[in-house]
């Protein structure tokens, strides 16, 4: 490895909160790909008669299959209930047993219920009587992934327009500055608003009107880099040997350029899931019952009598806002290009 | 009469000036005003002169680094403004350019081997394996050891790297190497070795090389012919004895007294240059050293001076050459 990779590493590594928060977030996300595993309401795994029976992937399995008195689909808290005292079947549960859809209504009450150890709702629930945990968790997956996923395109087409700019250069650059400033000043929180009104948004459709007019922001920074880059003498000396531009961007400048980028990944992240939640919150984003979090958060602002479904949400943001702009600063901080400068 | 290898007729290169918000051309900075030289086979040319006169962008506009505005380069009788892309490519195994810095040359993110194999993989030419052996032999030739493969640019001495930006240069066994200010970046005893180095290679693989520097006592050691450039333009040109002891042009007379002689009872007259280079923007009138020449008259202002002879292959651009008086610089 590139012996400035290795220093910036260490760097990284030597500022502790950004160091942890990187673990940490890495952790949340493994566990988040385990989330059926970890908070369901299908079991992990069942003994029926001498018979393991995988539920969580197994998919759809009929109560009378275990010998309860209904044909639709087994309720696994209640199949534990049953099992216990037997001890040739029984179930594992998640540690959380409540799916993010799931309504469930305890007895003489209504939701929202408050947090209760006993019940498993360790947050509460929502008005709807859907497991707050469990809609964190998911929604947290959803907010990653969408803006992962529009950190991917978003730098696919401003690193390629913000590099083609910086190399070429002339007239081509000159016509896409004006474009881009004209297309930056759509103000696409309207045109989101009025999507939304004509269609429910998907997931892919919002990821695509969010890429349409969020690709901009990288190819400022691209193109100034290949214009810095691609003036000096190693790349000058590869065009001498002959190299094509294609050689000349993608091996010489753009990984040059990597530390740019990598410094603003996290604080593209942290925008993606932001504009997520907003548009959740106000309503134009994914469709009901998607778990996400600015949906419970408008929740939780009209329901300020049940004050757990507000705190819950806003300390997880919080929380995950904070981590990854820790990263974000560490990031900034181990490839500060001034820490590498030296004069001979 | 032998045929250059490499030649240049009346090569310019100006840089457009832009100004306003609709960045109009205002002028244009002449940094190449009609430079023709020549380069012959197995020979070292030295193009001297002081920043900012143009020497670099005549190495760049050879090799096509920078589009020439107008002129010719002609390389091996052809003339390379009028080949194509894919001849260019071939041409490009034929000359070479060795840069000032290495550590602005080299990609500091390759290794060395990788940077060394990179001209045989443009050009396809070789399996990896045999690529491999090319890099070693390479790193041999210019006295580097053959663990030097994995390393990086910056873990090497100045005088190393160089080494490393001149085994990429021989690697595709060119005619030709431009040698942009080769050795300045390094000091003196360092300086010695790469000259050396670059002696030995252009014995055994018969390279000519154009080498570009602003330092007479590096060029002399080096060249068979020296040109002189001030502004744009080559004032003086002649073999490297013949310049260092009758130099005629007052500009080269300026430059050759500003030589150091490491010697107390040195005292000579010293030729001192008063002022500013001009702006290349508005180059003076008539012969563009008269604002700064000890020697200029009135005409100088207006008549432009042409290349003359005087004595064989030792030409100078000098209105009053002739009515100079002896140099009376000496040799160190």
């Amino acid at each position: 490895m590139n012996s400035q990779t290795v220093q910036q590493w260490k760097r990284f590594k030597s500022i502790k909160r950004g160091y942890y928060s990187l673990i940490a977030m890495l952790v949340f996300l493994a566990l988040s790909i385990f989330a059926e595993l970890l908070i369901n309401n299908r079991a992990i795994l069942v003994k029926y008669d001498g018979n393991y029976y995988f539920p969580t992937y197994a998919g759809f399995i009929a109560g009378t299959h275990f010998g309860l008195d209904y044909a639709y689909e087994t309720n696994y808290r209640d199949l534990k209930k049953h099992f216990s005292g037997q001890n040739e079947n029984w179930v594992l549960l998640p540690p959380i047993p409540y799916s993010p859809f799931e309504t469930n209504f305890l007895e003489n009450s209504f939701p929202p219920y408050p947090p209760s150890i006993s019940d498993q709702h360790y947050l509460g629930t929502d008005i709807a009587g859907r497991d707050i945990f469990s809609r964190l968790a998911y929604g947290f997956r959803l907010a990653i992934t969408f803006s992962m996923i529009l950190l991917a395109c978003n730098y696919l087409i401003g690193i390629a327009i913000g590099c083609a700019m910086g190399f070429w250069g002339g007239a081509f650059d000159l016509l896409f500055q004006r474009l881009i400033e004209i297309w930056s000043n759509v103000p696409f929180l309207y045109v989101i608003m009025i999507v939304a009104s004509v269609i429910i948004p998907s997931f892919w459709t919002l990821v695509f009107i969010m890429v349409i007019f969020g690709w901009m922001g990288m190819t400022w920074y691209m193109r100034t880099a290949t214009y810095k880059e691609k003036a000096r003498e190693y790349v000058e000396a590869a065009k001498a040997l002959g190299a094509s531009n294609v050689r000349m961007i993608f091996r010489h400048i753009l990984p040059n350029t990597v530390s740019i980028i990598v410094t603003f990944i996290p604080f593209s992240i942290a925008t993606g899931i932001t504009a997520l939640t907003a548009l959740d919150y106000l309503g134009f984003g994914l469709p009901p019952p998607t778990p996400s979090w600015g949906e419970l958060l408008s929740q939780g602002t009209s329901n300020l009598q049940a004050p757990w479904i507000v705190t819950s949400v806003v300390v997880a943001m919080t929380i995950v806002l904070l981590m990854v702009t820790y990263i974000g600063e560490a990031v900034r901080e181990a490839f500060d290009p001034k820490r590498f400068t030296f004069y001979e | 009469m032998k045929i250059p290898i490499l030649e240049t007729r009346e090569l310019r290169r100006y840089f457009p000036v832009r100004t306003g918000i609709f960045l109009r051309k205002s002028g244009d900075v002449r940094a190449v005003d009609g430079v023709s030289l020549k380069v012959h086979r197995g020979e070292t040319v030295g193009l001297v002169g002081e920043s900012g006169c143009g020497k670099s962008t005549v190495g760049k506009t050879i090799l096509n680094l920078l589009k020439p505005t107008s002129g010719q380069v002609i390389f091996e009788g052809k003339d390379l403004s009028t080949i194509g892309r894919a001849q260019w490519r071939l041409l490009r195994r034929k000359m070479q350019i060795i840069f000032q810095d290495p550590m602005e040359s080299l990609n500091s993110r390759h290794t060395v081997g990788e940077i060394l194999e990179e001209p045989f993989i443009i050009h396809k030419l070789g399996s990896s394996t045999q690529r491999r052996a090319w890099v070693q032999e390479l790193l041999k030739k210019v006295g580097l050891t053959a663990s030097s493969i994995g390393r990086f640019p910056h873990e090497f001495s100045g005088g190393q790297r160089q080494r490393i930006g001149i085994a990429r240069a021989i690697a595709l066994k060119p005619k030709l190497i431009v040698c942009d200010e080769a050795v300045s970046a390094l000091d003196v005893s360092v300086q010695a070795q790469i000259i050396n180095l670059l002696l030995e290679l252009q014995r055994k693989m018969e390279l000519s090389l154009l080498f570009i520097a602003h330092d007479l006592s590096v060029v002399r050691h080096l060249s068979d012919r020296v040109a002189v450039m001030y502004l744009g333009q080559i004032v003086e040109e002649a073999s490297s004895d013949e310049i260092y002891q009758n130099p005629t042009h007052p500009y080269t007379r300026a430059l050759i007294s500003a030589i150091p002689v490491p010697s107390p009872k040195n005292i000579r007259d010293r030729v001192i240059l008063e002022g500013d280079v001009p702006s290349p923007i508005n180059p003076p009138s008539g012969c563009r050293f008269h604002t700064r020449c000890a020697y200029s008259k009135p005409d100088c202002q207006r008549k432009i001076p042409k290349m003359e002879e005087v004595k064989s292959s030792h030409y100078v651009s000098c209105l009053r050459w002739r009515e100079l008086p002896a140099s009376m610089i000496q040799i160190p």
